[in-house]
């Protein structure tokens, strides 16, 4: 290393302890009072850079760490919450759905079971409270057949419908009309222990429940005559 | 029984960097910004997201450099986000008798600070580094995307302006010494 080349690594470097360097700077007097005052200078530098930092310096950044650290903590807590109330809509929704998807007759006969108090009914229900019944349901009624006991408007699922029954010789006879879906055909079926008819009637399906099927053509006729004309 | 609230090692090993390197990287970025509240505000957010990205820290020898890196991305970020008020170097209040070379030497120490703020940013990051964070022109080179020899460059001109600010001789002879 020449004198030109140590001085310009002084300039860059001059702390290096490349061997080139150290060594020309033990041979060459010239070029070691040149790198003791370069070292001095930078000792100045050094100096004046190493400004103070503000005090408790390190202490705020802890405490606006520890801050965010809270509220990220509150947030998480607070969407943990907002999840857990999505997940219950879901559920809901879901069980919704599966509500939907189960077939009217089970729907029908769920209700029937959870309202026992209608077959108890002993009362001829006036012809005008059953005609306003099915019109609650849209429905109009061409004329009312004779022997109803029991006349609401009942909702099965969330479907538009109307609960009657009609006591017979053969015990009582439950109806229901769905005035919002269309059967396709007629169709008996038996479902926890209840024998059930369902039937097509003006846009709507006519679902007829009882022990026995022995009036089920008698009072799906009256009704398909009420209802259809 | 006392119940003590249990400090995760991330946490311990958090508390220990800031407390380690707070101080030299405020340096580094007062010196960068020639703004004190600034230079608080980029070291604190450089803490914050460190915290974040604690993982990543395999080597705690790294640290430093790893939150210099950290730095200089939030001040870009800063810089993206707004303009900073720019303030004239001349204006700045350098003597603020913080620090001083000697006990008679706050005149030079104002005026060292004073050409520390001139110089341009391309010469005075270098310098700072090696100066305030003992780094090689290697790991300079590497933090700032250069080669080895553009670091070098920036190094040696970096110091022959300084010199030239503060002694006004012939920039060759200062820097060589060769007069």
């Amino acid at each position: 290393m020449n004198c030109v080349e140590f001085r310009r690594q002084l300039a860059v470097d001059p702390q290096t302890a490349v061997v080139a360097f150290v060594q020309h700077r033990a041979e060459c007097p010239g070029c070691a009072d040149a790198a003791a005052r370069a070292l001095a200078f930078e000792h100045d530098l050094a100096c004046v850079l190493r400004v103070a930092p503000p005090p408790r310096l390190a202490e705020t950044i802890l405490l606006a760490q520890a801050t965010s650290e809270r509220r990220k903590r509150a947030s998480l807590r607070r969407y943990s919450v907002l999840a857990a109330a999505a997940m219950l809509a879901l559920a809901i929704g879901v069980v919704g759905m599966r509500a939907e998807a189960e077939p009217l007759s089970a729907q029908v006969v769920a209700h029937y079971e959870g309202e026992p108090e209608a077959l108890r009914a002993a009362e001829p229900v006036e012809p005008a409270h059953v005609v306003q019944t099915f019109a609650a349901r849209g429905v109009v009624l061409k004329h009312v057949p004779d022997g109803i006991d029991f006349a609401e408007p009942c909702p099965i699922g969330t479907h538009r419908s109307v609960h009657v029954v009609m006591p017979t010789t053969d015990g009582a006879v439950t109806v229901f009309y769905i005035a919002d879906v269309a059967a396709s055909r007629v169709e008996d079926f038996a479902r926890d222990g209840l024998l059930g008819r369902s039937l097509p009637v003006a846009g709507g399906t006519l679902i007829l429940l009882a022990k026995t099927r022995s009036q089920f053509d008698r009072i799906g006729g009256l009704w398909t005559a009420a209802i259809a004309g | 029984m006392p119940v003590s609230s249990p400090v995760s090692s991330k946490q311990r090993q958090f508390d220990a960097l800031v407390r380690s390197h707070s101080g030299d990287l405020f340096r580094y970025a007062y010196w960068l910004c020639g703004e004190e509240a600034l230079a608080q505000d980029l070291v604190q957010e450089t803490f914050l997201r460190a915290w974040r990205s604690l993982d990543a820290l395999r080597d705690s020898a790294a640290a430093k450099a790893w939150l210099i890196t950290i730095l200089r991305r939030e001040r870009a970020r800063l810089y993206e986000r707004k303009t900073p008020t720019l303030v004239d170097v001349d204006d700045v209040d350098v003597a603020d008798g913080r620090e001083s070379l000697t006990p008679d030497g706050e005149g030079e120490s104002a005026l060292v600070r004073s050409a520390m703020l001139k110089l341009e940013a391309k010469y005075r990051e270098p310098l700072l580094m090696q100066v305030l964070g003992g780094f090689s022109c290697e790991e300079i080179a590497r933090e700032l995307n250069v080669s080895n020899a553009a670091v070098m460059t920036q190094l040696f001109r970096a110091r022959q302006k300084l010199k030239a600010m503060l002694g006004g001789e012939p920039i060759e002879a200062q820097v060589y010494e060769l007069r």
